[in-house]
Parts: C-alpha cells; sequence; structure tokens
C-alpha cells in the first residue's frame, strides 16, 4: 500500500514536472516550489536505500554502521550552500547525472520484479529532477552555461571503477545510496533557503521569459572546477 | 603384424637392458620422472593446476605411468594429500592434474611435489618411482597487497548443504578480528598468527543475492566480507522420453529441475548421448531435443541425458526399441461416403511405420455431443469403416486415430469429419388432442398436436395433413393440409360426428396417422371437481378405472389459466393407467390449475371422467375482503364480505380469522387471545366454513369501543396484515327511547295530518263562527214585534255598567299559572250625575270571542289617554297584557254560573284596542274617543257583585277594554 502511494506521488510529480514534456513552468516560485518538494521526496531513504538494504542482507546490526555515507562522494550541505544558483544547479545536474550512472550498475544486483520498478521509478524521478533543474537555470538571470535537460537514454557518464568484490560492490552501493538520500536532503534544504532569503535571490533575481529554445552550452569548465574533489562517485 | 610388435618389443627391452646396464655402471638406476613441473591457482575455483612432462621416454614409446603426487601446507613436512596419478604417457607429452583445496588458497602457502613409475605391464623391471621433484611452492598470500584485512574465499558458489571453509588473512596485530555469518557471530581455528579458519558444515540457501559473511576488527571501521552464493540443490531432469513419428527422427524431451534460486542463474547444459552408437548432441532447449535416427536400421537405443551446471551434474538413462516408441501421425485423406438415412462409411490413410507394421486404428462416432459409437479397425495403409444404425436426418461426427497395433505406445491426434444422414419418412403418428365448443349451432372444433421430435419426424415436417371422415357419411371425407410449423387448426363442423385422422409429412413421407374422433354430444357432462395437492414434482392425479373398454385416457390443463390463449397441454395415458404425475416447468405457486380427465373410447371419443383442481404450491391470500358491517345494537353487528372472491386467491381458502380488538381483558366465548403482529392482543375468531360470509359479533358491550379485521387463511397461513375496522355500540337507552319517541312523532304528525284536514269540522265542532246576530233569527222574531225601536243592540249602543277591574301588583308579573286568582274589581259605569262627563254612557261587551269586525268599529276602548295620567293608571294600561286573559278566565268562570237559557244574550264585548299589548308605543296623540255607541246590555250585571268604587276613575281614553 505504502508503495502504491509512493508510486502516486512520484508519478504526481513527474507530471508536474513539465519539462520532461517539452516545456517549462515560467513562473519562478512554482518551480522552486517543485523542487523543494521534489527533493523532500527523493531524500526518503524509502525510496531506494532501504529496499537495498533489505535485498542485499546488509539489514543487520554489524553492517548498518558501515553503510554510512563515504565523505566527499557527495557534496556537503556546507559546500551547497556557499555556492551561487547558477553553480548549485550546475552541481546538482552533475551529480544526479552519475546517481543515474550508478543506479544502473546497482539493478544488477536486484533481482525480484517488484524492486526492479522501485528503482525505475527512482530513476524516472531523478530525471524529472533533472529537467526541472534545466528549467530553473534558464529563470536565472545572467546564466550564459546552462544545465542541459536530462536525455532520456542510458546516460554516457563513464561507469565506476568495478568492483568484483561481490560484498565490497554492495557495501559501496549501500553508502552511496545512503549519501544520495543525504544530498538530496541538503539539496532540499538549500532550495527552501532560496524561497527564504530574497536578498540572494535579488542577486540572481528569476529572470522570466527565458525559456527554451534559447542558447544552450554544455557545462563549462568553470563549472567543472567548481566540483569539489572526490564529489563525484568512484 | 605380429612380427612387427615383436620386433618393436625386443627393441624396447634391449634398450631398457643398454639403460639398466649403464645405470648400473653408472650407480644410479635408469628412472622415467616427472619434470618440468609447473604449478598454478585458480582462486575462484580453489584449484591447483599442475602440468608435467616426461622427457626420457623413446619417441614414439607410449608407457602407462604413475605419478605420486604431494601436497603440503604452510610447511612442507606438514603434507596434507597423497595421490597416485595414473595415465598413458608419452615422450615429451604435458601432463596436467587438478587438486581442489577445501580451505582457500589465500589463507595459506602450499607446496607440491611429484615422483613418477612405469606402471605398464610390458616392462615390469620397470617398476620403481623415480625421484621426487623439487617442492613447488604456492603462495598466495604475498600477492594479496597491502590492506589490512582479506576474506577469502571471494563470491564462492556453493550449493546448499555443502562444507564451506573461509578464512581471513589480518595484516593487523593490534585489531582482534571477530567475523559473522548473516550477523552471527561464527568461531574458527587459527591457522596463523595472521589467518583465522571457520568450516562452515551444511550451509543453507539464505537469500537470491547470497550470504553475506565479514569481518571487521573491534575497533575502527575495518570490515571485509564475501558474499557465499548458495544455490538450491542441482535436481535432475524429470520424465525423460524419446519417442518417433516417422521413424526418422526422435524427439526426447524431460523436465527440467527447479532453478538454482540465485539471481545470477547458472547456466545449465542438457548432452544427449547415445552409447550404441556413441553418438553426443548438445541439446539447444532445456527440455526437449531432436535425434535424427540413423539410417542402418538400428533398433535399440540407449539414451543418456546428462544435466550439468557449474556446481553438479545429472544424468539419466532410457533404453528403448524404437519400434516401440512409434507415435503415429494422424491419419489423413478422411473422407465419410455414401450416406443414407441410417448408414455411412467412413474411409482414410495412415502413414506407414515400416513396411510390415499394422496399425490400430480406432473410429468414434459422436451425437449431439456424446459418443454412441467406438470400433477398432487394424489398416495397414488405407481404412475404411461402416457405421451402421444411424439415425435419419441426424448430424453426427466420426473421428479416427491410430496406433502401433505390434506394439503401442501412443495414439495420434484425432482427425475429425462431420456429416448428416438422409431424412427419412416421420416414423410416429403425432400427439393430437382437440377443444371442443358449440358456436350458433356449429360444433367448433380446435385441434392441437405436438410437434414431432427429431428422432420421430426424421427429417423437417414441411406440412399436416387433416382429414375429416364424416362418420354419419362415410363417403364424405375432406382433407386439409396445413403447413408446418402450426401446431394445431380451428375446425367449424356441423352436429354429425366426425373422425379426424392427422398426419405429419417431411420430403420422404408421411407419419403414420393419429386419430381422434368428434361427435354432436361434446360428452362434458357435470363432474364434481376435487381438489388436488401440487407438489415440486408436479400433481399427482388419479382417477377410477372405467369399466367400459377405453382405449386411453388423456389429461387435460391450461399451463396458464388466467389466459384467454390458455396454453392448452394434454399428456396421452394407455388403458390401463390410473394415475400420473403432471410436471411443467410453467407451475408457478399460488396459480390455481384445472385438470380434467378424458376417457378415450374405442370410438376414439374422450368423454370427461373427473376434474381436479390445485395449486402446485399454496401461497398466502393476496388481498382481504372488503368487509361491510350491519345491524349493529349495543351487545353485537354483523359482518358481511359476500364479493369476496376465493377461488382467485393464491391457495385455498380454508376460512376466515377475525380480530377483534376491545379494552376488555377478557376475550369472548368462540374467540381466543392472539398476538398480532406489532405485539399488540386481540381477541380471533376462527371462522372455519370458507363459504361462510357472514359473521355475528355477539355479546359485546354497550357504548364501547372495538376494532375488527378479518382476513382469510389457506394451508399457508393468513393474508396481509390490513388496517382494523373502528366501531363503538349504541347505549342501551337511546335505544329504548328510540323505540318510543319515533312513534310518538309519528302519531303527533298524523293527528296534526288529521286535524288539518278535518280543520272545518274541528271548527264547527270546538270553534263555530259567532253567529251574525243580523242574521240571527231572533232578529227575524223581535222584528216581528211592533215596537220598532226595539232593535239589534249594536255595540256602539250600549254603555257599560261596570268596569272590571283587576287588582294586579304592579312590578310583578308571573305566568299564567302562577296567576293568582284575580278577584276582578269591576267597575260601574252607569250613568251617574258625577261621572258622566262624557257624551253618552259606553257599555263594553266582554266576548270570550274576537270578533275582529266588532273590533274594528269599537271605540269605547280608545280612551284618549290624558297627558295627566298617573303612574298608576299607566300601571293599570300595562297589565293590560294579562288583563284579558285574566279577565278572560274569570269570564269563563262566571259564565259557567250563567243560566244556559240567558246566555245567548250574556254578551261580554272584548274589544280589541290599538294599543292592545303594545305599551311601547303608547300613542302621543290619542285618538279623540269616538262617540260612544250605545251599547245595551244584553245581561245586567248585579250590582251586589260589584263594588263600589273605590278608586278614581280612570278616564276613557285611559281605558283600553
Amino acid at each position: 500500500m505504502l508503495a502504491l502511494c509512493d508510486l502516486g506521488l512520484v508519478l504526481g510529480l513527474l507530471f508536474l514536472s513539465t519539462p520532461a514534456m517539452g516545456s517549462c513552468l515560467d513562473n519562478y516560485q512554482e518551480l522552486l516550489g517543485q523542487l523543494q518538494k521534489q527533493a523532500d521526496f527523493m531524500q526518503h531513504t524509502s525510496m531506494l536505500l532501504d529496499p537495498y538494504i533489505s535485498i542485499q542482507g546488509l539489514d543487520k546490526d554489524g553492517l548498518k554502521k558501515h553503510c554510512r555515507e563515504r565523505p566527499g562522494v557527495f557534496p556537503s550541505k556546507d559546500a551547497l550552500q556557499q555556492l551561487s544558483r547558477q553553480e548549485f544547479l550546475q552541481i546538482l545536474n552533475t551529480t544526479l547525472g552519475h546517481v543515474l550512472h550508478r543506479l544502473r550498475t546497482l539493478q544488477k544486483d536486484i533481482p525480484k520484479a517488484q524492486d526492479l520498478e522501485k528503482l525505475n521509478i527512482a530513476k524516472l524521478n531523478i530525471r524529472g529532477f533533472k529537467n526541472n533543474i534545466h528549467c530553473m537555470a534558464q529563470l536565472l538571470p545572467g546564466s550564459l552555461e546552462k544545465t542541459e535537460p536530462t536525455p532520456t537514454g542510458p546516460g554516457a557518464s563513464p561507469s565506476p571503477t568495478p568492483i568484483s568484490d561481490a560484498f565490497q560492490r554492495r557495501l559501496e552501493g549501500c553508502r552511496f545510496l545512503h549519501g544520495y538520500h543525504r544530498f538530496m536532503h541538503s539539496v532540499g534544504q538549500v532550495f527552501r533557503e532560496w524561497g527564504q532569503s530574497p536578498s540572494r535571490s535579488r542577486r540572481h533575481s528569476p529572470r522570466r521569459g527565458l525559456r527554451k529554445g534559447k542558447h544552450r552550452t554544455h557545462l563549462s569548465s568553470r563549472n567543472k572546477r567548481l566540483m569539489p574533489r572526490g564529489w563525484l562517485p568512484r | 603384424m605380429a612380427l612387427f610388435s615383436a620386433f618393436q618389443t625386443t627393441f624396447l627391452l634391449a634398450l631398457l637392458s643398454l639403460k639398466t646396464y649403464q645405470s648400473e655402471v653408472l650407480s644410479e638406476p635408469l628412472s622415467l620422472a616427472p619434470e618440468s613441473l609447473e604449478v598454478s591457482i585458480d582462486s575462484a575455483r580453489q584449484c591447483l593446476h599442475l602440468q608435467w612432462s616426461v622427457h626420457n621416454l623413446a619417441y614414439h614409446q607410449e608407457l602407462k605411468m604413475v605419478f605420486q603426487i604431494e601436497i603440503s601446507r604452510i610447511k612442507t613436512s606438514n603434507v596434507i594429500w597423497v595421490e597416485n596419478y595414473s595415465t598413458t604417457v608419452k615422450r615429451n607429452q604435458v601432463l596436467r592434474w587438478s587438486w581442489e583445496s577445501k580451505l582457500p588458497l589465500e589463507c595459506a602457502k602450499h607446496s607440491v611435489r611429484m615422483r613418477g613409475a612405469v606402471d605398464d605391464a610390458q616392462v615390469p623391471e620397470l617398476r620403481f618411482w623415480s625421484n621426487w621433484t623439487s617442492w613447488e611452492e604456492v603462495d598466495v598470500q604475498s600477492s594479496l597487497g597491502h590492506d589490512p584485512l582479506f576474506v577469502f574465499p571471494k563470491d564462492k558458489l556453493v550449493e546448499e548443504g555443502s562444507n564451506v571453509t573461509i578464512c581471513y588473512v589480518s595484516r593487523s596485530h593490534q585489531n582482534n578480528i571477530s567475523c559473522y555469518l548473516e550477523g552471527v557471530r561464527m568461531h574458527g581455528e587459527q591457522l596463523d598468527p595472521n589467518v583465522c579458519v571457520f568450516h562452515l558444515k551444511n550451509v543453507p540457501f539464505v537469500r537470491e543475492t547470497g550470504t553475506n559473511i565479514y569481518c571487521k576488527a573491534d575497533q575502527g571501521d575495518l570490515i571485509k566480507g564475501i558474499v557465499l552464493f548458495v544455490s538450491k540443490v542441482f535436481e535432475e531432469p524429470k520424465d525423460f522420453s524419446c519417442e518417433t513419428r516417422d521413424l526418422k527422427t526422435l524427439n526426447c524431451t524431460w523436465a527440467p529441475g527447479s532453478d538454482a534460486g540465485l539471481l545470477t542463474q547458472l547456466s545449465q547444459s542438457y548432452t544427449l548421448f547415445e552409447s550404441f552408437s556413441g553418438k553426443k548432441t548438445l541439446c539447444k532447449h532445456k527440455s526437449w531435443c531432436n535425434w535424427q535416427v540413423s539410417p542402418d536400421s538400428q533398433e535399440m537405443y540407449n539414451f543418456t541425458l546428462t544435466a550439468e551446471n557449474y556446481l553438479r551434474k545429472r544424468s539419466v538413462h532410457l533404453l528403448f526399441n524404437l519400434t516401440h516408441r512409434v507415435h503415429p501421425m494422424a491419419p489423413f485423406n478422411v473422407f465419410v461416403k455414401n450416406v443414407s438415412a441410417t448408414n455411412a462409411t467412413m474411409t482414410w490413410k495412415v502413414h506407414s511405420i515400416g513396411n510390415y507394421s499394422t496399425l490400430l486404428c480406432q473410429i468414434e462416432l459422436y451425437g449431439e455431443g456424446k459418443v454412441i459409437q467406438k470400433q477398432n479397425v487394424s489398416v495397414k495403409v488405407n481404412g475404411k469403416h461402416l457405421m451402421k444404425k444411424l439415425e435419419p436426418s441426424t448430424e453426427y461426427a466420426a473421428q479416427v486415430r491410430c496406433a502401433n497395433a505390434n506394439h503401442f505406445w501412443k495414439w495420434s491426434e484425432w482427425t475429425r469429419r462431420n456429416f448428416t444422414t438422409a431424412e427419412a419418412a416421420p416414423s410416429e403418428a403425432p400427439d393430437v388432442w382437440r377443444n371442443m365448443k358449440s358456436v350458433q349451432g356449429h360444433c367448433v372444433v380446435t385441434l392441437f398436436w405436438k410437434p414431432l421430435s427429431k428422432l420421430q419426424a426424421n427429417g423437417k415436417i414441411l406440412f399436416y395433413n387433416v382429414v375429416l371422415e364424416n362418420l354419419d357419411r362415410p363417403s364424405t371425407l375432406k382433407l386439409l393440409s396445413i403447413p408446418a410449423p402450426a401446431n394445431g387448426t380451428e375446425l367449424t363442423l356441423d352436429q354429425c360426428s366426425y373422425q379426424i385422422h392427422v398426419t405429419a409429412n417431411n420430403s420422404v413421407g408421411t407419419s403414420p396417422a393419429s386419430v381422434i374422433a368428434v361427435s354432436g354430444d361434446p360428452g362434458n357432462k357435470e363432474v364434481e371437481e376435487e381438489r388436488v395437492k401440487g407438489t415440486e414434482d408436479g400433481f399427482c392425479l388419479s382417477w377410477k378405472p372405467q369399466p367400459g373398454g377405453v382405449t386411453g385416457y388423456v389429461v387435460e390443463w391450461c399451463e396458464r389459466p388466467g389466459d384467454p390463449l390458455c396454453d392448452l397441454q394434454w399428456k396421452n395415458l394407455g388403458p390401463n393407467t390410473t394415475s400420473t404425475v403432471v410436471s411443467s416447468d410453467a407451475f408457478r405457486p399460488g396459480v390455481r390449475y384445472n385438470f380434467r380427465i378424458y376417457g378415450i373410447s374405442t370410438e376414439r371419443i374422450p368423454y370427461l371422467l373427473e376434474k381436479k383442481t390445485g395449486y402446485s404450491q399454496e401461497l398466502v391470500p393476496s388481498d382481504n375482503p372488503q368487509v361491510l358491517m350491519s345491524n349493529l345494537t349495543s351487545y353485537s353487528f354483523t359482518l358481511s364480505w359476500k364479493d369476496y372472491a376465493a377461488e382467485s386467491q393464491p391457495g385455498f381458502v380454508q376460512g376466515y380469522s377475525l380480530y377483534l380488538k376491545s379494552k376488555a381483558a377478557r376475550c369472548l366465548p368462540g374467540s381466543e387471545k392472539a398476538v398480532l403482529s406489532d405485539d399488540s392482543i386481540c381477541c380471533k375468531y376462527k371462522i372455519d366454513n370458507p363459504k361462510q360470509k357472514t359473521f355475528v359479533v355477539e355479546n359485546l358491550q354497550p357504548a364501547s369501543f372495538y376494532e375488527f379485521f378479518l382476513t382469510p387463511y389457506t394451508s399457508v397461513g393468513e393474508g396481509p396484515q390490513g388496517a382494523f375496522t373502528k366501531v363503538t355500540t349504541p347505549d342501551e337507552y337511546s335505544h329504548i327511547l328510540i323505540r318510543i319517541i319515533l312513534p310518538m312523532i309519528f302519531s303527533i304528525l298524523l293527528i296534526m295530518i288529521l286535524c288539518y284536514l278535518k280543520s272545518q269540522w274541528m271548527k264547527e265542532k270546538c270553534y263555530p263562527d259567532i253567529p251574525d246576530p243580523y242574521k240571527s233569527s231572533v232578529l227575524s222574531l223581535i222584528k216581528s214585534k211592533e215596537n220598532p225601536r226595539l232593535t239589534i243592540m249594536n255595540v256602539k249602543d250600549c254603555i257599560p255598567d261596570a268596569i272590571e277591574v283587576i287588582n294586579k301588583q304592579e312590578g310583578t308579573r308571573k305566568s299564567l299559572t302562577e296567576t293568582e286568582p284575580t278577584k276582578p274589581t269591576y267597575l260601574y259605569l252607569l250613568p251617574t250625575e258625577k261621572s258622566h262627563s262624557g257624551p253618552g254612557p259606553c257599555i263594553c261587551f266582554e266576548n270570550f270571542t274576537y270578533n275582529q269586525a266588532a273590533s274594528d268599529s269599537v271605540s269605547c276602548g280608545h280612551v284618549p289617554v290624558t297627558p295627566k295620567a298617573q303612574p298608576s293608571q299607566l300601571g293599570l294600561l300595562t297589565s293590560s297584557e294579562n288583563g284579558p286573559k285574566a279577565l278572560g278566565k274569570n269570564y269563563v268562570n262566571s259564565l259557567g254560573e250563567i243560566p244556559a237559557g240567558e246566555t245567548n244574550l250574556n254578551y261580554v264585548s272584548q274589544l280589541a284596542s290599538p294599543m292592545c299589548g303594545d305599551k311601547s308605543s303608547l300613542p302621543t296623540n290619542p285618538p279623540e274617543p269616538a262617540l260612544c255607541s250605545e251599547y245595551k246590555t244584553q245581561m245586567a250585571i248585579p250590582m251586589g257583585l260589584a263594588s263600589p268604587p273605590s278608586i278614581t276613575l280612570l278616564d276613557e281614553g285611559e281605558h283600553d277594554h
């Protein structure tokens, strides 16, 4: 029942993220609210981490404490708060791209179709979220470099270094998912601060009317430099 | 060939002799030692792979040798495995041998050495061991890297129930390492200071993703582990079987075992091996495989099916004769020929399964979905079967299948054909019945017949022929043809007797005739109707056997009794039958069905025997009667419901229940207490006679309130609960009063009418007209006297001689009955000197009757009232309304004393005054007193009777008399 509710919420959020349907919301506050809600939803460990721990048999007392995020894999909340809005969106977009790729790797270790369905929903959710990030980036003024909308096909991100040890692989997967949920929690808080801090928004006041069709560029080297070392998953 | 062999052996012996000689010379025997020993490892399988060669063999020499292999662990002195490996050796041939270690190779250093010896009977003198090779060391630990902790074996795959050895290698001496299996701590043995070994026995299947085993340091986050993939036991294939359909290809099938249960399914392979031919094939499918039959007429086959996965190999065997496993192909070229009304021939062909083999074919004939014929036929190539005893004009299906007649293995698939037999003439006469009625002197006969069944019709019925044969004139025949599907016709006949023949006809012929006779006498004699009780199975009807000859009986009824069309049904019964059960799906509960039982005479004339009526299921009455109440008395009332139609109720009305509510605690005799559905209590009268339509409720209380409700009841129960009717009994005295008062009123009315009708007579008798003195005979008598002055006394002429004054107390007014007898006071008005002031004396006559004519002329009473009239005088006037009555009374009394002889002259005038009785309208201008007429007293009142006037005389005008 809970899974059904989750599914309904996810689908609802996805449908609200209109970029996936080909157009962006031009209302900054509305889009910001969308991003907040989606981030809040994606931070729940019941979406990915909890099923993964159960499936892989990591739900033992001696193992749980080792299923914690490795520092440096995902940007910390403080690091995210230090970024400008454009930089934040760039980092967020890139990080979620890697998450998508990692989820495809983890998919091989999910045996049951029911759990696979949950993983697929999470992937859809991330794609929708990335599209909303793209729309938000278009609304921000002075952003010469925009995020790219999420391609619907398999990602082109480099695959992480393969780990031959199955036990170590599942521990790393667990840590990664823990970090992912924590990261989305931080993202939600940053978005909430956007709504609460007009001073910053004045500096980066939303620019209305910038819609799709505008010039898009790939992630610049400048933005790549903004990615702290070790943020990318291994 | 033998010569060559002998030469070779001799050469070898010579060579060996030379070697032996050389060895003896060198004090070292010649041996065939393994050389170039190399050891490699397979960590995943925990295997050591050894490879070596023997160099000292001659070219093309091939010897059987045995190699002894020793494996030590940790140190060379700790030999844990010794094995002799025998094989045929050629010169410089690379030999291989593998050993699987229980302990992961990473857990300890292993060392291997070996030696060899010839084990060939051809050279028994060389049977001695060579020298050992040097120890070959296998140390995997040294290549592990610098991690502080390792756990082995990595990602091992085992079957559930296996025994597994696990170890960890720790590079840190400061931390204690604890190891866990799915969160449960394990206890192992220390192999060396850095290595600990755990022996797991009978490992279970935990989950698809494997079993987690991990070790971690007591301090810090150091953790390492492995996943042990435990699969379910690989099962052997089941139901392995092979067969051929064409003697060219064998099809082998089996049911694979259950899955391994792991996320990464272990690949399974199936191999088919035939031992006689030595052929082998790798099956592409998981559950079946085809095998080409060899063209060399191989009959026996011995198959081995081997199923194999990473962990285990399973085999099943099958030995059979090819001709015993023939599963023939389905017959072909199947036809149904020569189809007549009752016969048909089926032909087919079969695929040959050998030159001399015979097939057994099975033919099944289906009619209406059921197998009605089954036959087996032996066939070489062509099959043929005649199907008999078929029904005309009927659809059939015939199917055939075949099997090897000599060695039955399996039937082929069915091959099916449908066909329909030809028509034949109807076999049975239609079942005919009639209904008769007389219309305007003619006999109207409605004929009914039931359609023939499929078996009876033998085809499609096209029409019915009705032949009317006049029995009185046998030569007169009339033929009617009624097209199908009519099931009846109406005939208007004269009163003559007829015999009617009915036949059904199809395209082939005519059915036998059904004969029924009608006569002028319908034969519907009056028969008393009996009741029958229906059940779920129908109505069980019985009748008395007829003493005379009957050819049968017919029971007739309507399935829709209320419908004008009635849906007449009948049932023909034999002459020896005296009972039957009539059942029908059309019978409905609560519907009354009427049955008439006819006997069929030898002349085929039906005559009514009995009538029955009943319900298949009785219900409670559907409605209650409209009850009329009458004869209401203080003690009873009568109820009647004569219009109630009990016959239309959904059950036989057995009586009526009357419920009576009253305030009385006890029920009256004839009734009993009953509790209604609303829990109210009342008295219940039970009327057992259903024909009784009236009921008198008796023994009631006068002036009491009652409520009653009447409902019929059947064997099932009473009618619907209805409203109670209220009634109040009348008071018993009012009844009496009515009896008295009504006659009285009637009598009074009668008397009044009589009085009115006889008013003249009554007037004459009771109050005759006052005689007109002018017309009196006395007048003529007087006139006849000579005195002309004598004349009739006129009122005007009379002079009152006295006035009677009635004393009446002022202010009191009593009724006539209460008025005390007043002694009249008379004022003597005879002329006196003093009192006479008017123009003349006036005399008032008092008369008991009122003469209007006289009153009109009276002027004496009209005495002018002076304005000075005294109140007392007015009081007299006001009392005048009582005056005349009082006066009258007194005068009546006084008159009664008058001698009869004088009454003719004794008139006391009673003059009406305009103001009489009208004291409210006293004249303001009273008229002038008219001249008083001359009155002459006809009777002088004796003076002595009058009192002297003691009061002031009233003015004339003030007197109203």
